[in-house]
């Protein structure tokens, strides 16, 4: 299961994720992203305080927007990822190419 | 020995009647014969009655067995017999007449043994007219059988039978006992013939038919009761057997029975149509709910479903409009309509209220019915209802009549029906279709299977050095891991393990071009970090965005007793060194290949070695042994997966994964379904 909510804020919108990401559900995060794309938003802090799960194809559509996000110089920011999330992106190395912040005060200074 | 022929009821009984009434005959005439020369023959009126008796038991018999043997009787077949033999009494009975009146007032006109002669044959025809239409009413009557009809019909027969003898009674005096005994069956008989359960099912010409045949029933038993009663006032009659109450008794019965049904099939005649047209709306719902058979396809139904609905409502004109493939709507099965009509008249109905109100899209059109006034000479009115097919509406069927106001609610009510089961049919007919498709998926999906288990290795390459072992399961019917070994030199050896992201099909896919990148990098003997650097510009070019794959690669050089490995965002190897008897993640950093598809990923491309000593063990496994989940959602994790390895380092590779995969399975549970495929290799050093 996997629940979804965007909350805009004036400069950056907020992709809150709760529950898990697995691969029947993982078209649903990159239709999330996709979209907040097409709406022009340049900052995208991705809320996984209640991510409990992660897999590789939920890490593929992450992975997938990096070159993009680089080339329209969107930043995209996740913070508050719990230890056992945090180890699958640190293990895939993902986390030498994402910023992956502790809190929302860290991921907002990223902004 | 004699074999005894068997016996024929219908000709045994034939012949015993035709014998008993030529005894009959015999024994009257030589009754006469007395008379006439005044001497007493000796012959007793009873041995008449007797014989009278044994000659309508028979008649009975012959015709209960001939009308039944003739099961596929129809009903107007069945009257007209009755009728014919009424024809054929009543015809010999005006021959007789005739001939009489021709003699007028001569000797041979009084003659008492040609008057008997007569009389005799008569009285035969009248029986055998009688008898065989109470049978024939018989088989009406019980059409629709019930008990309480049965045990009725069953009273009457018995009742029949006594009035046969009652002749010893009463001595064909006419007094106050045959008339009450005439009363019984004649009440009887009324009550008998209110059962006329087939005439509804006759049609509107057959009815026409019936009432003629009946008519001439009626004619004839009319007729020949009064013959018999003529009979009875000559004097020179010497045994009367027509004033018998059984053959009284079946003259009010066959007379009432045939008068109820000309009166019933009569007044029948202007509903006639009404039962005729559900009696084909019965059939027509039938057709529609048959399945399609195999070789028929859809516009079968439709077509059926078209004439149904017209021949339902009289519609003067009639078409199917249904959608494509390409969501764009056709006309199908014009009825009494000219193509170009058909576009005018949709055009027009469309524009009008309330058929203005239809929207494809719109959910719910089940059992909607729209239905207006048009104004396109000469049609006035019109009805549309919605083809729905899965909650989709597939489709419109148009009715159109020259009359205002022309489908009223029974129709519209069993057009409806119609058009809920021709859309079941063809709902049917499509799963039906789907669920062949999914079964050929199936057998290849199946065959992917096998081809996908045969790209693992069934060898594993190794020497005395170290034992090796392997195992690997896939959640869906093909996954995504992978693992294989490869000779390098003599006593060099390449270990590789793979996971695929995502799963199923494409992750099998991708799978099958980490082998072949593996096949073709090793044959250039690479060092692990220049395997994993080519594989991932490899990858790069084949990959889907969103894909990875993450693998460790290892090189096992058995001579200098040394690993060099190198991780790309594969799970970290678990390893068992004997000499402190510890076991430990080998962790060094590395990046998933496909993740960063151009020069920056080497930066992130790390390689290590290490020496090994007899007694050590290596666990390659993928992330799905890890993220087992049980029924709480506890994952399986590395911890246990290190707290289990450690108790079973002494075991061979084989009994190691063997006891690893037992633990996981019995870990999950038996309730939950594995969501990721397992693969674990074991290397023991010795």
């Amino acid at each position: 299961m996997l629940e979804i909510k965007i909350i805009k804020e004036e400069k950056y919108s907020i992709l809150h994720l709760e529950g898990e990401v697995d691969a029947s559900n993982s078209v649903e995060l990159d239709s999330s992203i996709q979209g907040l794309l097409e709406e022009g938003e340049s900052g995208i802090l991705v809320d996984a305080c209640h991510l409990e799960y992660i897999s590789s194809a939920g890490l593929g559509v992450f992975m997938s927007y990096l070159e993009d996000f680089q080339e329209r110089n969107i930043k995209l920011v996740i913070y508050g990822l719990k230890e056992k999330v945090f180890q699958v992106f640190v293990i895939l190395g993902l986390d030498k190419l994402m910023d992956i912040k502790n809190t929302k005060e860290e991921a907002l200074e990223e902004l | 020995m004699i074999k005894l022929p068997n016996p024929n009821i219908g000709k045994v009984s034939l012949l015993v009647a035709v014998l008993t009434w030529l005894a009959l005959l015999f024994v009257d005439i030589t009754r006469i014969f007395g008379i006439i020369n005044q001497m007493e023959s000796g012959v007793m009126p009873e041995v008449s009655f007797i014989l009278e008796i044994i000659f309508f038991i028979n008649v009975y018999l012959f015709y209960n067995y001939n009308i039944s043997k003739n099961e596929d009787n129809d009903f107007l077949n069945l009257i007209w017999r009755g009728a014919s033999t009424g024809l054929v009494a009543s015809g010999v009975s005006i021959l007789i007449s005739f001939f009489y009146s021709v003699l007028g007032d001569s000797k041979l006109a009084s003659d008492i043994l040609l008057k008997n002669f007569f009389y005799h044959v008569t009285f035969a025809l009248i029986s055998l007219f009688l008898i065989s239409c109470a049978l024939l009413w018989k088989h009406l009557i019980l059409y629709q059988k019930s008990k309480n009809i049965v045990k009725q019909w069953q009273l009457f027969e018995i009742l029949l039978l006594v009035s046969m003898f009652f002749i010893f009674f009463n001595k064909n005096s006419l007094d106050y006992s045959f008339l009450f005994g005439l009363v019984i069956i004649t009440v009887f008989s009324i009550s008998l013939s209110i059962n006329l359960k087939w005439i509804p099912y006759l049609t509107f010409k057959e009815k026409w038919k019936s009432i003629l045949f009946l008519v001439i029933i009626l004619f004839s038993v009319s007729y020949l009761f009064g013959q018999v009663l003529n009979y009875s006032e000559s004097e020179l009659i010497i045994v009367n057997l027509t004033d018998n109450l059984f053959l009284i008794g079946l003259f009010s019965f066959v007379f009432f029975y045939s008068l109820f049904s000309f009166l019933v099939t009569l007044f029948n005649l202007p509903t006639s149509s009404v039962f005729e047209q559900k009696l084909v709306e019965a059939i027509n719902f039938q057709r529609l709910s048959q399945s399609i058979k195999p070789g028929q396809n859809e516009n079968q139904v439709l077509d059926i479903l078209i004439d149904s609905s017209m021949s339902a409502a009289y519609a003067d004109a009639g078409w199917l409009e249904i959608k494509d493939q390409e969501d764009q709507t056709v006309f199908l099965h014009e009825r009494f309509i000219e193509k170009n009509a058909t576009h005018q008249l949709f055009r027009h109905i469309n524009a009008q209220k309330p058929f203005s109100n239809f929207d494809w899209e719109k959910a719910g059109y089940e059992n909607k019915v729209f239905q207006g006034k048009i104004d396109f000479p000469p049609y006035k009115s019109a009805l549309i209802i919605p083809l729905v097919i899965n909650q989709e509406t597939v489709g419109r069927l148009y009715l159109v009549k020259e009359v205002k106001d022309g489908f009223n609610k029974e129709m519209v009510n069993i057009i409806s029906t119609f058009v809920g089961q021709a859309c079941i049919s063809v709902e049917n007919y499509r799963l039906l279709n789907e669920a062949i498709k999914n079964e050929r998926y199936k057998e290849e999906l199946k065959i992917a299977q096998r081809v996908q288990r045969s790209l693992l290795p069934k060898k594993l390459h190794h020497d005395e050095t170290f034992s090796i072992s392997a195992f690997s399961v896939a959640a869906d019917e093909v996954g995504g891991d992978y693992y294989e070994t490869y000779p390098l030199g003599p006593r060099k050896f390449a270990v590789i393990i793979g996971d695929v992201s995502g799963k199923g099909t494409s992750a099998a896919f991708n799978m099958s071009q980490m082998k072949g990148i593996f096949h073709s990098l090793v044959q250039l003997n690479p060092s692990p970090s220049e395997f994993i650097k080519k594989a991932n510009v490899a990858l790069g070019q084949c990959l889907e965005k969103n894909h990875f794959i993450t693998t460790s690669f290892y090189v096992i050089d058995t001579e200098k007793k040394k690993v060099t490995y190198s991780r790309a965002g594969h799970c970290p190897t678990l390893y068992y060194r004997n000499s402190d008897q510890e076991c430990d993640y080998l962790s060094i950093d590395g990046m998933g290949l496909g993740i960063l598809r151009n020069n920056l990923f080497d930066e992130y491309v790390h390689e290590t070695s290490f020496a090994f000593e007899s007694g050590d063990a290596m666990l390659l496994f993928t992330d799905g042994i890890i993220e087992a989940k049980d029924e709480a959602g506890t994952e399986f994790g590395y911890e246990r997966l290190k707290k289990v390895f450690k108790s079973k380092y002494q075991l061979s590779p084989r009994e190691i994964h063997e006891s690893i995969i037992e633990e996981v399975y019995s870990f999950i549970g038996k309730n939950v379904v594995m969501d990721d495929d397992y693969s674990i290799v074991v290397i023991k050093f010795k």
